[in-house]
């Protein structure tokens, strides 16, 4: 006798839920309770959930059946997704790939000098090329620059494709309040959702060998500031001086390339350089589907208990994030063109 | 008469959603408080009608909340009118498509701001040949035509710097140097001195009366400073609540205020400074003629001139012809705001 039975009595429910007994395989309570060789006893008062309402009358779904329904119905789709998918993000398989390889063959000493011309032309600062040249160094000491190259090739490609599709779209977005408001929520749901939980329907949906499936997951999550940043910093270019380009008749084009891009970029930066951070925080998370570099290492460490190698992995991470940081910034200082002084 | 150049005809803004559903409140005669309270909108404009002439500056003064940067915005269409007239070189403004309200901004109207609105990333070159790039002239054009004006402005020298570099009043100099690259025959000025400290201010308007003197553009100048205004104006427009209290000729508002309100505006003034000998003069009728004076000067000079001393009278010229004489004891009343208002009222 459940608790909920005399509910369904008084609206005269009964016939509707049915007499027969749940399909479902028995709870765990259940199973407890027999073994203990007493009738389960349910509380005073039950909540009305899903499972308690079941007992009463079986005609209601059990909760198991509401997390079986989603898994059934994403099977469903699958194909179809698939199907439009998978052609879809298979240059970034090949990018993702291609850039692995090249950053893997291209040998040190000429890969090196690369880098510290690329700090050099963003950054234009003697200190930040000598602390990119130093931090390289050491990594390459314990020799980690392999998986640190790894881990960049990745970072390169992501970042990249986030800012080609997310800065036009928060162009879009400061465009059109309608398109904000309808936007806004789903960047939340990618800030917000847990790291892992989205892997797991890229998991179904891709083969765990193919490189899209960590890029898509790193892609997801870092676009997030660079559109939010783009459609913010557009939004706050001074109204007085778009007022003046109206006044002396630009149009829409005009007045995006020549004052609302210009003027955004301080911001717009400032998002490139959020992105670089947490597609880095999501490449080390995307090493448990396969992802390359210094997070196969700090899974090593964390699956076999391996301190060092897991510390020297973070260490690695740290180094890597400083660097962008550090570089993208001193590269966003250098836009800011307000900022200038006598 | 000539055709104004600027020409608005019974315009009407009131902010608002609704605005164009409460218009015939105000037209039957409700005040901007009593529309904000009863029907939460806002009073801009309030029937006006002004003409602006070729070549003359026209000032737009009044308090802020009086509407005046509102005005000025309507004749490029930066705000819509909620209903009302504006015609510019005999065309009609609200007649014009998107394509042609650009064009008319390109190449009829050029505007100076309070706040300068330079584009900070760009040189002052740069923003000073924006207005010829935009209408799509070639780089060497717009340089040349910038460096010009940038010289012409007293900035030669600067041109590679960044607006952040320098100081306000600079600052303005590019602003106008660049209302002046756009070469339009008007110009509109929207409180463009009022960010600028005193000194700074005077040397400003005396670089825009003396380049006027030369361009003869048709500049609508708006300010709060009656001043600035009785400096600049040869056609005055005083603004209250979005109504044109009174306009006309400066001097002549000066001598006959319409109105307590502006009564109280000009009673601070320093009319020595202000007014005109041409303005207080009377006819010719011989007397003792201590000297001559010119119409155009102040009546400061004319003191200055005199000496303090109250006893002559002297002969107004004008180019070198006698136009008038001016009476020494007519000069010091009017320096009294009151008795110079009720005596040529009586006049």
């Amino acid at each position: 006798m459940a608790f909920y039975d005399g509910f369904f009595n008084i609206f005269g429910l009964k016939g509707w839920c049915g007499e027969a007994a749940s399909s479902a395989p028995m709870s765990m309570a259940e199973l407890l309770a027999k073994s203990s060789g007493k009738e389960a006893k349910g509380e005073f008062f039950p909540f009305p959930s899903l499972d308690n309402l079941n007992e009463s009358c079986p005609g209601i779904i059990q909760s198991r059946d509401v997390t079986k329904g989603i898994e059934n119905g994403f099977l469903a789709a699958k194909p179809a997704l698939k199907a439009v998918l998978d052609p879809i993000t298979q240059p970034l398989s090949w990018l993702l790939d291609g850039a692995l390889w090249l950053f893997a063959t291209t040998p040190w000493f000429i890969m090196v000098p690369i880098l510290i011309a690329i700090s050099w032309f963003a950054s234009r600062s003697k200190q930040v090329t000598i602390f990119v040249f130093a931090s390289i160094m050491m990594l390459g000491l314990v020799d980690h620059y392999d998986v640190a190259m790894q881990t960049l090739s990745i970072i390169f490609v992501c970042t990249t494709i986030s800012v080609l599709f997310g800065v036009p779209v928060g162009i879009a977005m400061s465009k059109s309040d309608r398109l904000q408001k309808s936007v806004v929520p789903f960047l939340d749901l990618l800030q917000t959702l847990p790291t892992f939980v989205y892997l797991i329907p890229l998991i179904f949906l891709f083969s765990v060998t193919e490189s899209k499936l960590y890029g898509i997951a790193i892609i997801l999550y870092a676009i997030v500031p660079v559109i939010r940043l783009t459609d913010l910093g557009i939004r706050l270019v001074d109204k007085d001086v778009i007022e003046a380009a109206d006044a002396f008749g630009m149009n829409d084009r005009q007045k995006l390339i020549r004052v609302q891009l210009p003027l955004a970029l301080p911001n717009i930066m400032a998002g490139v350089n959020q992105t670089i951070m947490m597609s880095l925080a999501m490449v080390v998370i995307a090493s448990l589907v396969s992802a390359p570099g210094l997070g196969v290492n700090v899974l090593r460490g964390i699956r076999n208990l391996e301190l060092g190698v897991g510390i020297v992995a973070g260490i690695g991470i740290v180094l890597l994030a400083v660097i962008l940081d550090r570089v993208s910034k001193a590269a966003l200082k250098r836009v800011d063109m307000t900022d200038v002084k006598h | 008469m000539v055709e104004p150049m600027v020409r608005m005809r019974g315009l009407y803004k009131i902010f608002g959603e609704r605005g164009k559903d409460v218009l015939h409140h105000v037209q039957s005669g409700m005040g901007k408080e009593e529309l904000l309270a009863r029907h939460g909108h806002v009073l801009g404009l309030n029937n006006i009608n002004v003409d602006m002439q070729a070549g003359e500056i026209t000032v737009v003064m009044g308090l802020s909340g009086s509407g005046k940067s509102t005005l000025i915005r309507h004749l490029n269409r930066l705000i819509e009118p909620t209903v009302g007239e504006i015609i510019v070189q005999g065309e009609d403004v609200m007649g014009l498509s998107a394509d042609g309200l650009r064009k008319a901004r390109q190449e009829k109207m050029s505007m100076v701001f309070q706040k300068f609105a330079l584009l900070p990333h760009k040189t002052i070159l740069k923003n000073a040949g924006m207005p010829l790039s935009v209408r799509g002239h070639d780089e060497a054009t717009c340089d040349k035509e910038a460096t010009k004006w940038l010289d012409r402005v007293g900035l030669s020298g600067y041109e590679n710097h960044y607006p952040a570099q320098l100081s306000g009043g600079m600052q303005q100099r590019v602003g106008i140097a660049r209302a002046l690259t756009a070469n339009t025959d008007i110009m509109l000025m929207d409180e463009a001195f009022s960010a600028l400290d005193p000194l700074i201010r005077t040397d400003m308007q005396n670089l825009l009366l003396e380049l006027q003197k030369e361009l003869h553009k048709t500049i609508i100048f708006i300010t709060h400073d009656l001043d600035e205004a009785l400096k600049l104006a040869d056609h005055l427009v005083i603004l209250k609540d979005g109504a044109v209290v009174q306009q006309g000729e400066p001097q002549g508002i000066l001598l006959n205020p319409c109105d307590p309100y502006i009564e109280d505006f000009v009673s601070d003034i320093n009319r020595a400074r202000v007014l005109r000998v041409r303005s207080v003069m009377s006819a010719v009728s011989e007397a003792d003629i201590a000297g001559e004076v010119d119409a155009d000067k102040s009546l400061e000079d004319l003191i200055t001139l005199s000496d303090g001393d109250t006893n002559h009278i002297y002969r107004v010229t004008d180019n070198g012809e006698t136009v008038g004489q001016i009476d020494m004891k007519d000069l010091v009343r009017a320096l009294v705001p009151r008795a110079s208002s009720s005596a040529s009222a009586a006049r």
